[in-house]
């Protein structure tokens, strides 16, 4: 302590270790830190049985004109021109993370429910909004193609099988016709006086009428 | 624990553990390095030990610029880190009266506190004295209480307020730590020793 040397070579040492140390900071090349939610919360949420929503699920929500889903289809927009769920916003993939589209996606009103022909786009597209935080995402568990096998084109159930699969396809026979399906069984009652024409080939193929709708205009919201 | 329990290296029930060893380990060092001594940190106000300065100032820089390179590095998250609340003028009045206090008894609350562990009976009395004061403060809560919540600026940093860069803010304080602890060097030798 009792030192009469002002600038001993222990110190200056010592300075001058802690002022490299502090310039070290200020030249690090700095980087963008990852942002988003951390990989353990990424994991839970991907996981979670909350993640996917079934075509009879969503079909009940739609019937029961439910205000609170909001449905985004993933596919270019040549496949959302030619068909797509009712009241559905086109974001193509590519587009996702534009800025023009981050209402839809980052917003906590609506239970977002993405979709693409399968599940595979939308599922690449859910993993993209989580990782930025976004809240109520979902994916439609088999895209376009299950809702077509369930929904618009539901299989009769042989005779050996339960009754929950009668009830299953009578709702989704219901539904089917919901969404613009004609049965000719349904069509051909003798004292229909509606203009329904039974179509000429009766086949069992029904007939896909997927009303399209433009897309729904709602306020932008979040983005800070 | 740092980063070590979040990152779950060691678990959580550590924490307490860990606790107990570092005040313990800080109290050898504060005893052991003489800040038991209300002489030698009195001397800082006057001019003949700065050791106090160079202790804080050094823990500060130190901890930061490690801090710093940690966050840099991932270790550590900044943004999770607790800061205290800043209650602007309970906060001024405070260390106003915190630093008459350590004027005149020669300790800090935890040094005084090692001090007591020696069996120093200033630091007995001075401890006594702080009681005293924890006491009229708890019941004359409702008199101090518009200064003590008054004034409130939430949890900031010096960084966050002035919307400075840290890593510069970081390095001009590292250099005028070094230039302080060189200036009180130099007025250190021109004061009268004082043997303690």
């Amino acid at each position: 302590m009792s030192t009469n040397k002002l600038i001993t070579p222990r110190y200056l040492f010592l300075s001058a270790l802690i002022i490299v140390l502090a310039g070290g900071l200020v030249l690090l090349p700095k980087f963008e830190k990852q942002e988003g939610i951390a990989p353990e919360l990424l994991l839970s949420n991907a996981i979670s049985p909350e993640r996917y929503i079934s075509t009879d699920e969503l079909a009940d929500r739609i019937i029961s004109n439910d205000p609170s889903i909001l449905l985004i289809d993933v596919r270019d927009e040549a496949s959302f021109n030619e068909n797509t769920l009712p009241n559905s916003v086109n974001i193509p993939l590519d587009q996702l993370l534009n800025e023009d589209f981050e209402g839809y996606l980052d917003q906590a009103e609506y239970d977002v429910i993405l979709f693409s022909n399968d599940s595979f786009k939308a599922d690449q597209a859910w993993i993209l909004c989580n990782r930025l935080d976004y809240k109520n995402l979902h994916v439609l568990k088999g895209g376009i193609n299950e809702w077509f096998n369930t929904i618009i084109n539901p299989k009769k159930p042989s005779e050996n099988m339960p009754q929950t699969e009668y009830n299953l396809y009578s709702f989704r026979k219901a539904a089917s016709m919901y969404f613009g399906v004609m049965y000719v069984d349904q069509v051909k009652k003798p004292d229909s006086k509606k203009a329904y024409v039974a179509p000429k080939k009766t086949t069992t193929t029904p007939k896909v009428v997927v009303p399209k709708k433009k897309k729904k205009k709602m306020p932008v919201e979040g983005g800070c | 624990m740092g980063p070590l329990i979040p990152n779950e290296i060691i678990p959580y029930e550590w924490n307490n553990i860990i606790a107990i060893l570092i005040g313990i380990a800080f109290g050898f060092v504060l005893e052991s390095s003489g800040f038991s001594s209300s002489r030698k940190l009195a001397g800082v106000f006057y001019g003949y030990d700065f050791a106090v300065l160079k202790v804080f100032f050094t823990a500060a820089v130190t901890a930061a610029i490690g801090l710093y390179y940690m966050d840099y590095l991932g270790y550590v998250n900044l943004g999770e880190l607790y800061v205290q609340p800043t209650y602007l003028w309970g906060g001024i009045i405070g260390g106003a009266i915190m630093g008459v206090g350590f004027i005149s008894a020669g300790f800090c609350p935890g040094t005084a506190l090692t001090a007591v562990a020696i069996g120093k009976i200033d630091a007995i009395v001075y401890i006594v004295g702080i009681m005293i004061g924890v006491f009229i403060f708890a019941e004359a809560y409702s008199i101090f209480q518009p200064l003590y919540e008054g004034s409130y600026l939430g949890n900031i940093t010096v960084v966050d307020y002035f919307g400075a860069n840290p890593y510069w803010f970081i390095f001009g304080l590292t250099v005028v730590a070094v230039l302080a602890f060189f200036v009180t060097d130099i007025i250190r030798r021109r004061v009268k020793k004082v043997f303690y």
